[in-house]
């Protein structure tokens, strides 16, 4: 409820998000030196790196929701309200510049004011209807007829001896 | 709202089922067309068709109602306010159309 997500930059997080995913520990433990401390190490420093991650995570996320329920809790100043309604409606005006292309087709033309008079009114004539299905089928032979006659050499020589 | 959206089609003669359309969603439906999207969706392109055709340049609609003829029944389709109004109305007993 009230909550908006902007999905900017959503794909470069998750590139930065994988490719932190897969690289292998920053700082390799001393492999050489006792193992059973090593792992004892190991894990709890991975285990950090993992909690850092995630609250970073958390913070993008935090900031890229609009979350309108909870807007008075964090204790914006008017003047942030007033900079992040510009700013918002700066970018949705860049968004819809750029997808007017994308609108859908044109309205459709308003036929008539008595819709249901229009409806109500009598059939279109049976002898009206012949007609058109006449035309139709005169229009449909004729095209069918049109063919190319040869009459003449496709290929003709130039004056060759 | 609807009541009055749909009055004036249940009183339409020989009608066997409504649809009130607006922006592609069945706003009210009865009878044989009750809940009939596919038909919407059908007669909505239909109507965008040929609402596109100009055969003379001039402001005024090229038509007031679209017919789509079958043999025992007629789909009448017209455009009010943004607003596609379908009915199916039951054709006279006439003899088959023959090409």
């Amino acid at each position: 409820m009230g909550c908006c997500y902007s999905s900017e930059g959503e794909a470069s997080e998750q590139e930065e998000e994988t490719k932190r995913l897969l690289e292998p520990d920053p700082s390799p433990p001393n492999k050489a030196l006792n193992g059973a401390e090593q792992s004892y190490h190991n894990l709890p420093s991975a285990r950090t790196d993992e909690q850092a991650m995630l609250s970073s995570i958390l913070a993008k996320t935090a900031i890229n929701i609009i979350d309108v329920s909870a807007a008075d809790s964090q204790g914006m100043e008017q003047h942030e309200y007033m900079d992040r309604a510009r700013q918002y409606s700066t970018r949705l005006a860049m968004l819809s510049s750029s997808l007017t292309h994308w609108k859908k087709a044109p309205a459709l033309p308003s036929l008539t004011n008595q819709p249901h008079q229009v409806l109500a009114s009598d059939p279109v004539p049976f002898a009206d209807l012949q007609q058109v299905s006449r035309i139709a089928a005169y229009a449909f032979s004729a095209l069918s007829q049109i063919r190319v006659d040869a009459k003449e050499e496709l290929v003709v020589q130039f004056g060759i001896p | 709202m609807s009541g009055a959206l749909t009055q004036g089609l249940e009183r339409v003669p020989a009608q066997v089922g409504y649809l009130v359309i607006s922006d592609g969603a069945v706003l009210a439906s009865s009878g044989e067309l009750q809940n009939d999207e596919v038909s919407a969706g059908l007669l909505s392109s239909l109507v965008s068709a040929a609402a596109g055709l100009r055969l003379q340049r001039g402001t005024e609609p090229p038509f007031k109602r679209l017919s789509v003829v079958f043999g025992d029944h007629s789909l009448l389709v017209t455009v009010s306010g943004q607003k596609l109004f379908v009915v199916k109305r039951q054709n006279h007993v006439q003899e088959p159309l023959t090409v």
